[in-house]
């Protein structure tokens, strides 16, 4: 489904990702870990369309989608929760929603999408006219995964939703991306929380200073003798 | 010398309803393109050229030769997105402050090539409306009518609509906006176009009103800019407010002493504002 070849992307003259290639397929929950700044977030931006790779492709459903811009990436089914949330604060909840299904595709579904969304976030529903910039952080978290629900995306890729979020908070956080799995969605996820990301993904990704550095099924990863003393505390 | 303080009052809440309309057109830009328009005040002045060459020259009816004179304003909107601005979107502030505020330079000397310099009007008489002493100028009055029902357009088109939440959005946070599909050059021509109009309508209701000439529009930019610094830069409610405080102030004074001193005045509590609040009246600090 989607196809991130062998790019290398830059900010100015610092290198920020290496001949970075990471295959998902449909219906998968794929999750990249790996430390601060090791360029996790720059990859989630990149395939959104918000930094531009200077070698390699990306291809989504078969299309090339690395030359073309943020909204139209939008249109085509990939949406991104970035790390914090980042909700518009001084809109409203719904309003935030709203942002959310902008896109052609959404727009004319967003009236039904609406309640099945504050069914699944009924915290939402409760705050639907309070400016976002007041909720809690775990509400935002929430906002944030809504709005990109409400842009009808086939792929949705998560930067860091754990960030920051009490413990409980955190264990809801995961248990709904599992259950976005069950509704059939693509989910690509970033994580430092390697323990608890590995025991949701179908596959998995090592990323250190820019460079893909291992990869392969949960087990593989709990099998490994470094990654096991270096990211998942055993 | 009640009556006329009271009066003045009056003529300033009026003015301060076309002042708001002005304030709202910058603060727009500011808000969602962040750039300075400034030459917004020439804008006013060339849209007030259009409607007198459309109704004296071409001998198109007042109303209709009004409304071709905000349309055309809107248009120089897009073109000055598409030839000023977007060029200089990544540019630094400094390159972009010079670009518009070359603009004054370009558009008062355009205005004066093409129009000369004699002071050119639509001479109409507007009836005056009297209260026992108060008497109220018609065109002030329907001046501010007409500018409080556009603002409540502008808000309901702001909070209503699709394009209106696009372009809080950008305001907000420009690459998030991308991020959820919406395109930054489309909503940068729809405010700029918006802006122009804006200043176009101004112009209109300006008409029966002033005369114009190719410097007409600098106390408009001024004007505006304080109001827009002095309510807090890009806060469309401060702009609101503020339009009036300054209506209001520089309206009295002007009865008190003089005009000049009335933009003193203005003046004055604009630095007294920079130095007490430099954010202004409802912005945000940075």
């Amino acid at each position: 489904m989607l196809n991130v070849h062998d790019i290398n992307v830059f900010y100015d003259e610092f290198q920020a990702l290496e001949s970075v290639t990471v295959k998902i397929e449909k219906g998968q929950t794929v999750i990249v870990v790996g430390p601060n700044g090791a360029g996790k977030s720059t990859l989630l931006r990149t395939i959104a369309g918000l930094q531009k790779p200077r070698r390699g492709s990306i291809e989504f459903e078969g299309h090339r989608i690395d030359r073309m811009e943020a909204h139209q990436i939008v249109e085509g089914g990939i949406s991104l929760v970035p790390e914090g949330g980042r909700v518009f604060p001084h809109l409203t909840v719904m309003d935030n929603l709203k942002v959310g299904s902008y896109n052609k595709g959404a727009r004319p579904i967003a009236k039904q999408r609406l309640p099945q969304i504050f069914q699944l976030f009924p915290v939402l529903a409760d705050r639907r006219n309070q400016r976002a910039g007041s909720l809690s952080g775990g509400e935002r978290q929430m906002l944030a995964i809504a709005r990109s629900l409400m842009a009808q995306p086939r792929l949705i890729m998560l930067d860091e939703p754990s960030l920051g979020l009490a413990p409980l908070v955190v264990n809801m956080v995961f248990e709904f991306i599992k259950s976005m799995k069950q509704e059939g969605y693509t989910v690509l996820l970033v994580e430092q929380n390697a323990n608890k990301a590995l025991k949701v993904a179908d596959y998995a990704y090592l990323i250190e200073s820019g460079k893909m550095v291992f990869e392969g099924k949960s087990e593989d990863f709990d099998k490994n003798p470094y990654i096991k003393t270096a990211y998942l505390g055993l | 010398m009640f009556e006329q303080i009271l009066m003045a009052l009056i003529n300033g809440i009026l003015l301060g309803g076309v002042l708001a309309l002005l304030a709202f057109g910058l603060n727009l830009i500011f808000g969602v393109v962040k750039i300075i328009h400034m030459a917004y005040g020439q804008f006013v002045m060339l849209g007030f050229y259009f409607i007198y060459t459309f109704h004296t020259s071409w001998h198109i009816p007042l109303l209709l030769a009004m409304a071709l004179g905000i349309a055309a304003m809107g248009l120089i909107g897009i073109l000055t997105q598409l030839l000023v601005i977007n060029p200089l979107l990544n540019a630094p502030r400094l390159n972009q402050l010079l670009a518009l505020a070359s603009l004054i330079i370009v558009v008062e000397n355009l205005a004066q090539v093409i129009w000369g310099a004699d002071y050119r009007g639509i001479p109409l008489s507007m009836p005056i409306i009297q209260f026992g002493e108060i008497f109220i100028r018609s065109s002030f009055l329907i001046a501010f009518i007409g500018a409080i029902v556009t603002l409540w357009f502008l808000y309901l088109f702001l909070n209503r609509t699709y394009l209106g939440l696009g372009i809080r959005a950008v305001a907000q946070d420009l690459e998030m906006a991308k991020g959820m599909g919406i395109n930054p050059k489309v909503i940068y021509y729809i405010t700029l176009m918006t802006g122009g109009a804006l200043s176009g309508l101004v112009a209109a209701f300006f008409v029966p009103i002033y005369t114009v000439h190719p410097h007409f529009g600098a106390s408009f930019t001024l004007m505006a800019f304080v109001i827009v610094v002095f309510g807090g830069m890009g806060n469309l409610m401060g702009g609101f407010i503020s339009a009036f405080i300054i209506g209001i102030v520089t309206s009295v004074t002007a009865v008190l002493s003089s005009k000049e001193v009335a933009d003193i005045v203005a003046l004055l509590m604009f630095i007294g504002m920079m130095m007490v609040r430099p954010e202004g009246l409802l912005g945000t600090e940075s």
